[in-house]
């Protein structure tokens, strides 16, 4: 398999290098005065990161955001339904990775088996630009431990003179019937000024890829509907502030690999931005934000074999509530960001379950969460400098963590506190320092060392009896888990060339203390709650773990006709040591350690390649797809994880600019319908059959602005 | 041109020097064990034979020609009893084990526990499910959900179902659910859920006869656990069909037959 990525890399770049030398020669027309901007590779500073606009993000189908960052090297996500994908960037996910909104605002799920990862609560008509900061060297959103993902909607702005302005979006989609419609309209004058918008998708279920000549059709219907509105005021050139409301709302989004359903999700979101520039010879800005997200999740099953025999409902209202503020200031070389950030997330929950016999119903009511409550503030400052040919840029954090919860349950057998006192304060520090060198103007070498730290989220410290894992175990939290540190290492060199293009590639290494683990309890201890779940496991900090691993990407001049650019990225992941429990059916009869064992839901290698050509003054882009990824044999033992074949998959797509106002955007993925899924793909519940991405999806979307 | 490459192959090889710091792990000195393992296996007799189901071939101590279909029971807090007095109770990894004759795998509990290597005198068990440990929702899952015990009557699990048929004065064929779990105390004489003022704790603790045995280090002994089915229609009170009826968990003096018969239901076949 390496051999052949080896190979399609040498003939892609040997191909494009041809090609372009072939049209200088025969076509002297190269510069069009339209540039498709593609930064899939971007880096800035010494770190990994990719930036994401609103122009790629149009240049394609989405449905979901979480699935769109799959296309980003080193992110995967997680697939438990046809909606909701969950990120995982260079195998961290979950409270790993701090995924935000807006620059700051910070969501609590609803949903303790992630039906409603963050990604989810934000419709990507309604985003501008996404940034994914890779690693822990981002101080200024927030404790980050893996990586930052910034997604960023659309804000209003102010206009010399008053005007007014409209989007449309309309798509579908085949396979799963899927409609989508999305209009915005803002506008304003110097004063005041406005962003309201709103959207709905429905889509059925979705069928598999052709396995055999058989298709596999999936319970992963979904309907989500969205609005926005936004007021900018500006009292001042230097002073403006905007007050945002988004809602999101989900209505029976099938998960076919969770023990339950989503019945309805709605989330509230409010801000208040204040932004202030040039306050003085040195302050470039100050920026102040407050906000509260409301997430309110219902889930059920239904939907589901299971309901015959025992119904089940879950709610969870999930609370947060927060702000940062923050000043730029600018001496010369110097620049430094300092501020301090709060948040305040309140979580309560419960689960009820009934179930007949003899004519009478037994109900079970137990809370997921009681009045659990974690808040975290946190002061962070970054700085960077120049310095001849380097770029210098330190970066500190310091959160002061403290969590508590309301929860009665005790649980000590033999002396063994397994959950008992609840309450918990952590003070970590966090910090980054990076170097980029200039070794010469097409070439940079950067090195990044960062160490962050995050400290345990709701789940892992109060969930009860869920199964919210990667297996099918209830899982319960600990509410005296410590915090985990990532300790990373980064170097990155970047090569740009006019005329061959850019050429980046980051190296990376993690080590990271106390990992978050989870550990079987025995029976006689607790029993598991889920119907389906064999056992209960229980959140744990492991000791150390190592992750390793590289990005690379290649993208061609843009001032071609014929471009393109391939990706590639692969994550190694090990845990020193780990025990393996070995059983007799559901029955645990004895266990084992195992020694460097592979950490479970790593992505394996992969390698992405886009071509395109620019046709009638860059007016029509025709692009083609391939996608390629590995068979995954580094599996954790202890886990039970299987291996993952590897597939191919071909898209084809293209993107017509009708005119000035009018866009369309349609195409094809899975051109083969190759039946295929993902290595991070759930497996559905109750059984051992993988979930298996959609096969064949024809696809268009028209965009008027107007 | 030189000083780039220089830059670039240093920077390849610390990456590389990086990831081939891991250390080899060491060979662990693992001393001999001091403990051995037991394997408990369940066996159903009837009449000192092991039992037939689905055949009308026995008769209890009341006359009441009779068969049995099913049988599910839990039993608990097993405990190992030393020479010397002390005790090692069973519960490392789990403290109930059900059975169910349909489900082979439930006839054989490969207990986890490590167990100290020594003399033991006797084995005890409770049989049933004891009451701060039967919880109602605690078995979500198949087999051990079908055992749930209505709220209403008390909440938890049954302790065991016999489910079979026997034959009435009149030789029809009846069915009966000789089942035992918590039982119910009425107001009056009328059976009516409104009327239960108190609930019965009916699981019990059975001394397994001649269950001594001697624990090597390291060995793993196997001790066959026997269920002498017609026991629990006999010896104090012999129960009859024809009396109680086919169903009796709503029938505490029923349960209490049972339970007073259950003492020497269980004996001990091989140990190995």
């Amino acid at each position: 398999m390496s051999k052949f990525f080896l190979l399609t890399v040498f003939m892609f770049v040997g191909l494009m290098q041809y090609s372009q030398a072939q049209m200088e020669l025969e076509d002297t027309i190269l510069l069009e005065p339209i540039t498709i901007s593609d930064k899939m590779i971007k880096r800035v500073s010494y770190i990994a990161t990719n930036y994401i606009d609103r122009a790629e993000l149009q240049s394609t189908s989405i449905r979901d955001v979480g699935e769109f960052l799959r296309r980003i090297p080193n992110v995967s996500g997680i697939r438990r339904g046809g909606s909701a994908i969950d990120p995982v960037v260079r195998g961290y996910k979950y409270s790993q990775l701090n995924v935000i909104m807006n620059n700051g605002i910070k969501i609590e799920g609803g949903c303790p088996n992630r039906m409603d990862p963050v990604s989810s609560h934000i419709e990507a008509e309604d985003i501008e630009n996404i940034e994914i900061i890779k690693g822990p060297f981002s101080m200024k959103y927030g404790p980050s431990f893996g990586g930052l993902i910034n997604l960023v909607s659309a804000f209003p702005k102010p206009y010399e003179k008053f005007e007014i302005h409209t989007n449309a979006m309309l798509g579908m989609e085949s396979n799963w019937n899927g409609k989508k419609i999305h209009g915005s309209v803002f506008g304003g004058n110097r004063t005041v000024f406005f962003h309201v918008a709103g959207g709905y998708r429905n889509y059925g279920n979705y069928e598999s890829g052709s396995r055999e000549g058989i298709d596999t059709v999936y319970s992963s219907a979904f309907l989500k509907y969205n609005h926005t509105a936004k007021f900018g005021l500006s009292f001042s050139k230097k002073h403006k502030i905007i007050l945002s409301w988004d809602g999101v709302h989900g209505r029976d989004v099938m998960f076919p690999a969770l023990p339950m359903d989503e019945k309805s999700d709605d989330t509230h979101i409010y801000s208040f931005d204040y932004q202030a520039e040039r306050l003085g010879p040195f302050i470039r800005s100050l920026e102040v934000k407050l906000y509260r997200s409301d997430v309110y999740h219902v889930m059920d099953n239904s939907h589901r074999a299971s309901f015959s025999t025992m119904q089940m409902t879950t709610d969870v209202d999930a609370v947060n509530t927060g702000g940062r503020t923050a000043i730029n200031i600018q001496i010369g070389n110097h620049g430094l960001q300092t501020g301090i950030d709060h948040e305040n997330i309140q979580k309560d929950g419960k689960r009820v379950g009934y179930m007949s016999m003899m004519g009478t119903t037994s109900k079970n009511t137990k809370n997921l969460w009681l009045d659990a409550l974690i808040r975290n503030t946190g002061f962070f400052a970054e700085y960077k400098t120049l310095f001849a040919s380097y770029e210098i840029y330190g970066g500190l954090r310091m959160d002061y963590n403290q969590a508590t919860s309301g929860d009665t349950l005790e649980i000590i057998e033999n002396g063994v506190e397994y959950f008992n006192e609840t309450g918990s304060e952590y003070f970590n520090l966090s910090a980054s320092f990076g170097i980029t060198k200039s070794i010469n103007p097409w070439l940079e070498i950067s090195l990044g060392l960062g160490r962050g730290t995050r400290s345990p989220n709701m789940l892992e410290r109060y969930i009860k009896l869920l199964a919210v894992g990667y297996d099918k175990y209830d899982y319960l939290g600990n509410p005296q888990l410590k915090p985990e540190t990532n300790n990373e290492i980064d170097l990155t060199l970047q090569i740009s060339k006019e005329r061959t293009g850019d050429v980046y590639m980051n190296f990376f290494y993690s080590f990271v203390q106390d990992y978050i683990n989870a550990n079987l309890l025995p029976s006689s201890v607790i029993t598991p709650q889920t119907p389906g779940a064999p056992g209960v496991k229980q959140f744990y900090n492991a000791g150390y773990i190592t992750s390793k691993g590289f990005e690379f990407g290649y993208k061609s001049p843009d001032r071609h006709k014929l471009g393109g650019d391939l990706v590639a990225a692969y994550t190694y992941a090990v845990i020193p040591a780990v025990k393996k429990y070995i059983t007799n059916g559901t029955e645990v009869v004895d266990d084992v350690e195992i020694r460097n064992d592979a950490l479970p839901e790593i992505p394996p290698f992969e390698a992405t390649m886009n071509i395109y050509y620019r046709l009638f003054k860059g007016n029509l882009v025709p692009r083609l797809t391939v996608r390629a990824v590995a068979r995954q044999d580094h599996v954790s033992e202890a886990f039970y994880e299987p291996s993952t074949p590897g597939f191919c998959i071909l898209n084809f797509s293209a993107n017509f600019k009708i005119n000035r106002l009018t866009e369309i955007n349609a195409g094809v993925t899975n051109l083969f319908d190759r039946n295929y899924y993902e290595h991070l793909n759930r497996r559905i519940i109750g059984t051992n059959e993988n979930l298996y991405e959609p096969g064949r999806v024809f696809f268009a979307t028209l965009y008027v602005n107007l | 041109m030189k000083s780039k490459y220089q830059y670039i192959f240093l920077a390849i090889g610390a990456f590389f020097i990086l990831n081939s710091c891991n250390k080899e792990p060491g060979e662990d000195i693992i001393p001999p064990p001091e403990t051995g393992q037991i394997r408990l296996q369940f066996n159903h007799f009837v009449d000192s034979k092991p039992l037939i189901i689905d055949s009308m071939m026995y008769m209890n101590a009341a006359g009441n020609p009779y068969e049995i279909n099913e049988v599910m029971y839990f039993i608990s807090d097993v405990i190992l009893h030393q020479s010397n007095g002390s005790e090692k109770k069973i519960g490392d990894w789990k403290d109930i084990h059900y059975v169910e004759l349909d489900i082979p795998s439930t006839l054989t509990w490969e207990v986890y526990d490590d167990i100290p290597a020594g003399n033991y005198d006797s084995i005890t068990f409770i049989f049933g499910i004891p009451e701060e440990k039967n919880i109602s929702f605690m078995y979500v899952n198949p087999p051990e959900d079908k055992m749930m015990w209505p709220d209403i009557l008390g909440g938890g699990y049954h302790y065991m179902m016999i489910n079979g048929k026997w034959l009435d004065e009149n030789t029809e064929e009846q069915i009966y659910n000789f089942h035992l779990g918590i039982g119910q105390l009425y107001k009056g004489d009328v059976i009516n859920y409104d009327s239960i003022y108190a609930f019965v704790q009916n699981y019990f603790t059975v001394g397994l006869p001649d269950s001594d045995f001697m624990l090597e280090p390291g060995e793993t002994k196997e001790i066959e656990i026997i269920m002498n089915i017609e026991s629990w229609f006999q010896t104090p009170h012999d129960f009859d069909f024809n009396e109680w009826g086919g169903a009796i968990m709503e029938i505490q003096p029923a349960m209490r037959i049972g339970v007073e018969n259950g003492f020497d239901v269980f004996t001990t076949g091989y140990i190995r």
